[in-house]
């Protein structure tokens, strides 16, 4: 591997810099297209497919990586603004991100959100770019048995997400994996529970899941008020100042090591391929709770609640490269392009890149730092003029809610099937919210389905049917104990604050 | 006074509309077990086990909701689901409206049938008024999208008359 050093690494940057050009329009792209549920990073590099060919190899990397990294962060922005995330990577967003723009916060939340993408994004992408070699071992060390637990993790968050009702949490999340396991099996392809549609024997699409479950839904609920502000909220929409966005940032940077600790685990679990944005945010976003000193106040607008799923998913971004450069393997579906586009380009993975191209093994992270840096300067007016969304009347915001989100759906299979879907994961949601079980962990138990029955059957197979080999690694073995630690801690703490609390008061 | 005691008190739980996703999955899973019984074991062993767990937490459920009923703190009502009541009108008409939206738009396309849905629908909330505006947002809404997706982005939407006509043209 090439040397590394300081100058090294500030010759990239001022090179990478130069294609500024390239990296400006391919972030402002990247903040439209994360925004639009349906219009991921990943489908909108392969619709420019033929530009990434056509260019430079050098250019088409900082391009993808550009895009790749702005969509994070724009799909939170919906996701705060009117409660639909732009990505799944998006859905533990606006449990806190919401409630703030309801109540007139929205700017603020914004800044919030902006300042943990960039810095969270930033920081992972800086220490990715140094400690790639020893990072690209996690891949090695994660098999199914590894993977089994790692779900589980994100299936012990649906009950936790949902504290106020475990129950009702558990239905709704394991009612998630059920419908995330419809379609045929991975082994004899027996189609299971499609109702006879063909369109499902590939699985439940998330995308008309996701639409249906957060946008549809709540587009029919808002229409009972004249927007989606409480009256608070209108108060202080009704005087906006730059004031709200700087208060933001403020309170952001005050929390930099929440940030930190966030976009580490997003980096993580990034490296891990398959898991993806949706798990690390949510991981992230039940760390924090567990270690909050006001875990009551999650899901109503607590601004550590929305810090912590967007430090994590933008974590991710970097950590999804990883497995990618080092050893060939993406760690998501944007990486898996990025691939197909650099082999096009004659590029080979592996450590030997980083030292017969330097500028390309190392300058798709200083691609993705580079880029980061210069989102920062979006973040004073896109937090200043994005929340006008807020205060447009529900009667005009329903509509363009409901046609282009559904529209969207359509988009990923060409499908007229999965507008329907999408309407009836609508239907479900709107029951789901009235009746106070939680959409997203329904959500969780959708994408989190088949990628579990995927570990869960190859574990098995390789083990002859013995179901110990849940139990035989030691990485697993470590990872089971973190498990119920995780479940356990946060009954122990509040146990503990109640018992202080009694003492205190005695 | 007696309505104002009445009025006063909590509302009770409506437990018929908590108990709809349970049923439902509890219903699901059940279809989802029938059309596995014959499947090899590789299709069945995740979802009997996750099947399994969720059976018995929506019986959990259920038993619980007749507790809670016998109890008085809830019944069997779904009035969660139709509240408040001067709006089930409108969300009927416009759940009618997006099912159109979906019907029609193989055969009129992205563009015609956004414009007709948008105009429908605006008009059906604003109840009415602001035509003009109804009007226009949802020409510039309709063009904007097929300009920016199809046009800008080269997404591949649902065609019709219009699409079909501007591609001849562009």
């Amino acid at each position: 591997m090439e040397e590394v050093s300081f100058q090294m690494f500030a010759e990239l940057f001022f090179h990478t810099l130069g294609f500024w050009w390239i990296i400006i329009p391919a972030m402002l792209l990247g903040l439209i297209v994360g925004a639009i549920p349906g219009f991921s990073a990943a489908n909108t590099i392969i619709i420019l497919l033929p530009l990434t060919f056509a260019m430079e190899v050098e250019q088409g990397v900082v391009f993808m990586v550009a895009l790749y990294a702005s969509s994070r962060m724009g799909a939170g922005i919906p996701a705060i603004l009117v409660n639909i995330p732009g990505t799944a990577g998006a859905a533990a967003t606006p449990l806190d991100g919401y409630p703030m723009a309801r109540a007139g916060l929205g700017q603020q939340a914004l800044a919030m959100s902006f300042v943990a993408s960039t810095a969270g994004g930033l920081l992972t992408t800086i220490i990715a770019l140094i400690a790639m070699p020893w990072l690209a071992q996690v891949a090695f060390f994660m098999h199914s048995v590894e993977m089994i637990v790692v779900m589980l993790f994100g299936i012990s968050l649906i009950a936790t997400i949902a504290a106020k009702n475990t129950l009702k949490g558990l239905i709704a999340g394991l009612f998630g994996l059920m419908i995330g396991a419809v379609g045929t099996d991975f082994v004899y392809e027996t189609p299971r529970a499609t109702f006879g549609f063909l369109e499902l024997y590939d699985g439940i699409p998330l995308v008309p899941a996701l639409v249906g479950l957060f946008a549809i839904s709540e587009a029919f609920l808002v229409i009972e008020g004249e927007s989606i502000l409480t009256r608070r909220g209108k108060e202080l929409m009704d005087n906006p100042s730059w004031k709200a966005s700087i208060e933001g940032i403020r309170m952001s940077v005050k929390r930099w090591w929440h940030i930190t600790w966030c976009s580490l685990i997003g980096l993580v679990i990034g490296v891990i391929p398959g898991a993806g944005a949706s798990i690390a945010s949510f991981v992230a976003y039940q760390q924090s709770r567990s270690y909050s000193k006001t875990p009551e106040l999650y899901g109503t607008g607590h601004p550590e609640g929305l810090i912590a799923p967007e430090a994590a998913n933008n974590g991710v971004t970097s950590g999804t490269l990883v497995p990618l450069m080092v050893i060939g393997l993406p760690g998501g579906a944007t990486a898996a392009i990025m691939l197909v586009v650099l082999q096009f380009h004659g590029v080979n993975f592996g450590p030997q890149l980083f030292g017969e191209r330097p500028e390309i093994g190392f300058g798709i992270f200083m691609a993705m730092a580079v880029t980061y840096l210069l989102m920062i300067f979006t973040i004073l007016p896109l937090s200043r003029y994005m929340t006008k969304v807020t205060i447009v009347s529900t009667a005009f915001m329903a509509p363009v809610i409901i046609s282009f989100t559904l529209v969207g759906s359509f988009v990923p299979r060409e499908f007229g099937f999965d507008m329907a879907l999408a309407l009836g994961f609508g239907v479900l949601g709107y029951i789901a919210r009235r009746t106070n079980y939680h959409v997203a962990a329904i959500l969780i138990g959708i994408i989190l389905g088949p990628l579990l029955e995927q570990f869960f059957l190859r574990a098995i197979r390789m083990a002859n049917g013995d179901l110990t080999v849940l139990f035989s690694s030691r990485i697993g073995n470590g990872l089971w104990i973190a498990l119920v630690v995780t479940i356990a801690l946060p009954y122990v703490l509040d146990h503990l604050r109640a018992r202080r609390r009694r003492r205190e008061t005695a | 006074m007696q309505d104002d005691t009445e009025a006063s008190q909590p509302r009770k739980r409506a437990l018929g509309a908590e108990l709809v996703i349970p049923v439902a999955a509890l219903a699901f899973t059940i279809y989802y077990f029938y059309t596995i019984l014959e499947a090899p074991w590789t299709a069945q062993a995740s979802a009997f086990f996750i099947g399994t767990i969720l059976i018995i937490l929506s019986l959990v459920f259920i038993g619980l909701t007749f507790r809670w009923v016998a109890k008085g703190e809830g019944d069997w009502s779904f009035h969660t689901l139709f509240e408040p009541h001067e709006y089930v009108k409108l969300r009927l008409a416009l759940f009618a409206l997006t099912v159109g939206y979906i019907a029609v738009i193989s055969f009129l396309g992205f563009t015609i049938t956004t414009f007709l849905f948008l105009v429908l629908a605006m008009l059906l909330l604003n109840r009415g008024r602001r035509a003009k505006l109804c009007l226009s947002l949802s020409a510039i809404l309709s063009v904007g999208g097929y300009l920016l997706f199809v046009v800008a982005f080269d997404t591949n939407f649902p065609e019709g008359p219009f699409e079909i006509l501007m591609n001849g043209i562009l």
